[in-house]
């Protein structure tokens, strides 16, 4: 078996409260076998994909399962990972306001990785290459994060990542608190840095648009677990799973011809479930319109319905519906 | 006959460096029934410039020149008791985010009885402000109304307590309703069910509505026509096909072609540039900083309104024959 370059086994992750058991990630499973892959998750809020992000580079450590990078074991928690993984894997945070220390100018925030890290070369030189990596003049060293705008402040985010030289970047909603004309400037330039790095990118999103253009493959979180994974053009051209058909005909479009690609409109109804008290069964069934009994009884299987095409749904391959049906 | 009329309206708000001209000679018209969108980037002056019509901007805000209209009668220089009563019974908002439009120490009917006490004159039993409040809700489209007169905002989520927030609009908007980004903060498939509940509710009651949103497809599906705004200026006007189908003003134009596509295509490279400061905007097109199509003339004259494809109009230099002929 080849190695992947990341591996999720049945990973879990359980946040116990007062009040319960919050089961934010709940066994998922997946594999990014190429370098320069962009893996897509997408899913709501509270369907968990932060929480997976995070236990990739490791800010909390999975209660279950196993995360494996090029092979090595990444379930610990940060504090006790090996250097070299930690400067492997990087993540860039949703909001840039509050990710950068607002005392700290440019060059300040970039060279605390830096100094961590170490790297030969003089700090102030590496932090001049930085900033020209992310398409920002070099003269941004000595500005401090409130003479930025939001996408400015991002993309220094995004340097800072860069500092360790790393081979695998965690982005988590990296341009949903931007507009759109500046959303468009930092995929343009992540998109450009993966192909001059060789980086491989976990993309977290809400946007279902946005995955379009960008993700090599989408992955559907719903409640904590992986609902559909597809390449992105067999995703979009064939999507199977009634939640993901209710997200992709839930998504305000602007043109004629993205009206037709949406597949047919279902019926929109419920909100996602609060974490402490799941739904049994599939926890998609209250607001499924094609709920049956056999799914509130029993939690389907991720299966694959097509050529790589993988889907949880008690409906799928189609040969179960009959036998569930009578 | 217009409801609203907002005639070259500036506003000024006054920070430690000086004042920031925000908006710059705002021009708006509202039909009885029709429904528009005020769409642009965010810090445009989309919220600056409804606040404005009901006169709920914030204390360092001053009315710098212009004149607001409604159904005839100068809202700027009207009478305080007139002013209420107009906000009372005529005109309501939803803000953008529920959680904070909510007090949160008073329950949804602790909140909701107020509302429906002073919009009329006539005095109510307790059992008929009761029965009132039950009747928005419903309107509203929320289960349980009993349940939630009696909830605390925290005990609901982000979509019912928006819906809440539409309800105690309704209570006061019997003609006019603004509506300020209301699906923003919510997830994609709960944005949809709100966006469908209000249309449906203001199509019914005949409201006029004036909707902001950043987000291009959300509009589209809502409003019969478009106010385009850029840096406290109109830029472009028209029915809400023509200006996304045949967009006009090279803004209007970069900022459709900005949103990632559901169809794929790639992501374009979006708006480059920041919207201008307010302390010193630039004395022509304010646009001129980021316009791929600048010429000589458009730094130093602001340009006026160009009637262009019959139904549209744009504020740009390039629709004049003796500058360019496009």
């Amino acid at each position: 078996m080849s190695t992947s370059i990341l591996a999720g086994e049945d990973l879990k992750k359980y946040f116990p409260t007062s009040r319960g058991v919050i089961k934010a990630v709940d066994g998922v499973n997946f594999e990014m076998k190429k370098e320069g892959e962009v893996l897509g998750v997408v899913g709501e809020s509270g369907s968990g994909k932060t929480t997976l992000g995070n236990m990739i580079v490791g800010i909390y450590s999975p209660t279950s399962g196993r995360i494996t990078f090029k092979g090595m074991d990444l379930s610990m928690s940060a504090r006790h990972r090996p250097v070299q993984l930690k400067r492997d894997i990087q993540m860039v945070f949703q909001n840039p306001a509050s990710s950068l220390n607002p005392k700290r100018s440019v060059a300040q925030a970039l060279e605390v990785p830096l100094k961590v890290h170490g790297g030969g070369v003089s700090v102030r030189e590496r932090v001049d290459e930085l900033l020209s990596l992310v398409e920002l003049p070099t003269e941004y060293a000595d500005r401090y994060p409130e003479e930025l705008g939001g996408g400015e402040k991002q993309l220094v985010a995004i340097a800072r990542a860069l500092a360790t030289n790393p081979s695998l970047i965690v982005l988590d909603e990296p341009t949903s608190s931007l507009d759109v004309s500046v959303q468009a400037k930092i995929i343009n330039v992540l998109l450009r840095l993966k192909g001059r790095l060789g980086l491989t990118y976990v993309f977290i999103t809400h946007n279902l648009s946005l995955m379009r253009n960008v993700s090599d493959r989408v992955m559907i979180m719903y409640l904590g677990k992986v609902r559909e994974v597809a390449a992105t053009e067999e995703f979009f051209r064939n999507p199977i799973h009634p939640y993901t058909r209710m997200l992709l005909s839930s998504i305000p479009v602007i043109t004629d011809a993205e009206e037709e690609a949406k597949p047919e409109r279902i019926q929109n109804v419920g909100e996602i479930a609060g974490g402490l008290d799941l739904p049994s069964g599939c926890s998609f069934h209250p607001r499924c319109p094609y709920v049956m009994d056999v799914c509130k009884k029993s939690d389907p299987l991720l299966l694959e319905v097509a050529q790589q095409h993988f889907c949880d749904c008690h409906l799928y391959p189609r040969d179960y519906r009959d036998t569930a049906g009578k | 006959m217009s409801l609203v009329e907002v005639e070259d309206l500036k506003v000024e708000y006054k920070v430690y460096e000086g004042w920031l001209k925000v908006l710059n000679g705002v021009n708006i018209s509202l039909n009885k029934g029709e429904k528009i969108g005020i769409i642009g980037e965010s810090a445009c002056g989309k919220t600056t410039t409804v606040k404005s019509i009901m006169r709920l901007l914030a204390n360092n805000a001053k009315i710098a020149g212009g004149q607001i209209r409604y159904a005839g009668e100068d809202v700027l220089t009207m009478p305080k008791k007139k002013l209420m009563n107009l906000r009372r019974r005529n005109m309501s908002m939803i803000f953008q985010d529920p959680t904070a439009a909510l007090n949160p120490v008073f329950t949804i009917g602790q909140q909701l009885y107020d509302i429906v006490k002073y919009s009329t004159d006539e005095h109510l039993s307790k059992q008929e402000r009761h029965e009132r409040a039950m009747t928005f809700l419903k309107e509203a489209a929320l289960p349980e109304p009993d349940r939630i007169l009696d909830s605390y905002p925290f005990q609901l989520s982000g979509g019912m307590k928006q819906r809440v927030s539409i309800a105690m609009a309704l209570v006061s908007a019997n003609e006019l309703l603004i509506a300020d980004e209301p699906g923003t903060s919510l997830d994609v498939t709960i944005e949809d069910q709100i966006m469908r509940l209000l249309k449906k509710i203001v199509e019914e009651k005949g409201l006029s509505v004036i909707l902001i949103t950043h987000a291009l497809g959300t509009v589209k599906n809502f409003v019969d026509r478009i106010y385009v705004m850029y840096a406290g200026t109109i830029v472009e006007e028209g029915p809400t096909k023509e200006v996304f189908n045949h967009p006009q003003h090279p803004y209007t134009e970069m900022l459709i072609k900005a949103v990632p596509k559901l169809t794929g295509g790639g992501v374009p490279e979006g708006i480059l540039g920041l919207v201008p400061s307010y302390l010193t905007p630039p004395a022509g097109c304010r646009f001129v900083t980021r316009c791929p199509y600048r010429m000589d003339i458009c730094d130093p004259e602001v340009p006026p309104m160009y009637r262009v494809r019959n139904s549209q109009q744009a504020a740009c230099f390039l629709f004049d024959e003796r500058y360019h002929a496009r």
